[in-house]
């Protein structure tokens, strides 16, 4: 297994470690302005500012420190995420399914942090592409087993929803901590994705007009979403420093899969939660609900990205 | 779900509470069934959620919980089937079993009148710490997670840390000691409704601190009269010695813990009087133990 203790591009994680707190102190002087006095209140705001004190410096924390606690920490987030899948769908009363997929997810990690067998390269690449094979054959003998077939699609298709989804398609994050570029990379996605998060709102707020989907997230507009598309377009270029090996194609491809996968990760996890009638995931992070409630443009745009680099300049 | 009281596996077995629904559990264990339903009606528990499982057929059905964070479901009751609450439990519940019968010698006599059908309500002097460990350690594995010592909840819910430990590792019941805790016996009932629950009970609502046994409170009368639910009387001997009110530390003292016959009330008639009957008697029963 390939050590890595301290992050290989620390100007990289300087970068942005520096704008990372330098957006946590402008936001919370903001906040204390906009509040003084108790003017207007701001206990909602506040609440979700102290939940990004608390992630920020944990997400850079395990950033700085490598491949090992990256992955670790993604492993962890996606175990924690289909908890949360689980128990809002009900699914976590079914403990050998819930079980089976935590035990995936956690092979899923393994299998990011060994060295490929053939390759020697950190990360075994065939192994975790093949992982969803395994599990939802694995998942599909649960019914077997018990000999029972009234009300067993349901809890396995949950199950493989939550395994491919929030195991598997999230996981690709971990995977690209193998990547010599990791850092730039890693903390490129995450803060284009919550910028585009709040380019939507800020657009929306402005300009919105028309809903964009009506009966899933009432609240996002078209042009708010066009505003963050755009936006997403033009990160790429100005961040442009997480990858200096990018082309052009790359950063308009970048731009597209933040700017588009960004939103529809937001809206499926928005539908899921329609649909199951409740409004947060869970209520893990203070001011921002669950991990998938925080997680959930990350969650698409992963490995849309990680294949995006794959493909372009292999990892 | 599987009815741990039961033993039997969940096909056919509809859940309607919050610890019932959807799916089902094979061999890694099982949720206890409170009665949600009627927890819900009360107020008290759940909110009722409409279309939950019935035998094999699966609707979505998160938990009551599921906005709450994790500091104030541990505070909350009735608790939902978490795998990890579970899993703590079981294991801390061996590591008191082992401590109880090193370091206390603890031993258990008349174990042959616990029932082995149905709720039952345990009932017990009250001298220390040490009281519902013991209680609980008499009870089969099957029951551990569906035996439920009511405790103080001023007392023992009120900081994260004993909360916590009330929650995961007694299994405790929040017991309200304010305004005759009528709330707290609506949710008694409901628990003692579903089969396979075993209730825990120290009527003598606070630690002895001269070890002698006090007056049992009105609540267990009110809980169990014009009912059939057994009641078990329990006397534990040597607590006093052993973690006496006030002392930071058990000493090593050696503990017994005397199982009494199970009695009913049901042929009494309801009132004011039967419940001061039945708190007699049962004093009378745990008193005349060991």
């Amino acid at each position: 297994m390939t050590l890595a203790l301290v992050t290989p591009q620390p100007e990289v994680f300087r970068a942005y470690a520096i704008a990372a707190a330098g957006l946590l102190v402008a936001a919370g002087l903001a906040i204390a302005w906009i509040g003084r006095g108790g003017r207007r209140d701001v206990s909602g705001v506040r609440r979700t500012w102290i939940g990004w004190l608390i992630m920020a410096p944990l997400a850079l924390g395990a950033l700085y420190l490598g491949r090992v606690p990256t992955i670790v920490g993604v492993g962890l987030l996606a175990l924690g995420g289909f908890r949360e899948f689980a128990r809002a769908t009900g699914l976590y009363r079914d403990w050998t399914t819930t079980i089976a997929v935590y035990l995936g997810v956690a092979g899923l990690t393994a299998v990011a942090l060994v060295d490929d067998p053939e390759t020697g390269a950190p990360g075994w690449y065939g192994l975790y592409m093949a992982m969803p094979v395994y599990v939802v054959a694995g998942l599909l003998t649960v019914p077997v087993w018990r000999n029972r077939a009234k009300g067993q699609l349901q809890p396995v298709a949950l199950a493989i929803v939550g395994f491919v989804y929030f195991g598997w398609m999230f996981g690709h994050l971990a995977f690209l901590a193998n990547a010599a570029e990791a850092t730039g990379y890693l903390l490129f996605l995450i803060f284009a994705v919550e910028l585009n998060d709040v380019a939507a709102f800020t657009c929306g707020r402005l300009f919105g007009r028309t809903k964009l989907r009506s009966e899933i997230s009432p609240n996002k507009t078209v042009e708010g979403s066009l505003g963050a598309l755009l936006f997403s377009l033009a990160l790429p270029w100005l961040l442009r420093g997480s990858f200096p090996h990018f082309d052009a194609v790359d950063l308009v491809l970048t731009g597209l899969i933040v700017g588009v996968g960004g939103q529809l990760g937001d809206l499926s996890i928005s539908f899921i939660k329609r649909d199951l009638g409740i409004k947060d995931m869970g209520a893990l992070i203070p001011g921002h609900g669950g991990v998938l409630d925080r997680l959930d443009s990350l969650i698409y745009v992963a490995p849309l990205f990680f294949h995006l680099v794959r493909w372009r300049h292999g990892i | 779900m599987r009815d741990q009281g039961e033993g039997e596996p969940d096909a056919g077995r509809v859940g309607s509470g919050t610890g019932g629904g959807n799916g089902s559990d094979d061999g890694s264990g099982g949720a206890p069934d409170l009665g949600g339903a009627e927890l819900c009606e009360s107020g008290i528990g759940a909110p009722g959620r409409e279309g939950r499982a019935g035998a094999g057929e699966w609707t979505y059905a998160p938990p009551a919980d599921l906005a709450q964070p994790l500091a104030e479901r541990l505070k909350g009751f009735p608790r939902e089937p978490e795998m990890w609450m579970y899993a703590l439990r079981s294991g801390a519940a061996a590591a008191i079993r082992a401590w109880l019968g090193v370091y206390h010698r603890f031993r258990i006599h008349g174990r042959e009148h616990l029932p082995t059908a149905g709720s039952f309500v345990m009932v017990g002097n009250h001298q220390s710490h040490l009281d519902a460990p013991c209680l609980l350690a008499a009870l089969p594995w099957r029951t551990l997670h569906r035996a439920f010592p009511a405790a103080a909840a001023d007392y023992f819910f009120q900081s994260l840390p004993t909360a916590a430990f009330s929650s995961i590792v007694i299994n405790a019941l929040p017991f309200d000691r304010e305004a005759k805790g009528e709330e707290s016996l609506a949710v008694c009932r409901a628990l003692l409704e579903t089969p396979g629950n075993v209730l825990i009970l120290f009527p003598e609502g606070t630690r002895s601190t001269t070890g002698e046994l006090g007056r049992f409170r009105s609540g267990i009368g009110r809980l169990v009269e014009g009912t059939d639910v057994p009641v078990v009387p329990c006397r534990l001997v040597g607590a006093h010695r052993a973690w006496p009110k006030g002392a930071a530390i058990p000493r090593p003292a050696k503990l017994d813990l005397h199982i009494g016959a199970p009695r009913s009330f049901g042929h009494l008639p309801p009132g004011r009087e039967t419940v001061g009957t039945i708190c007699r008697e049962l004093q009378e029963a745990v008193a005349g133990l060991g």
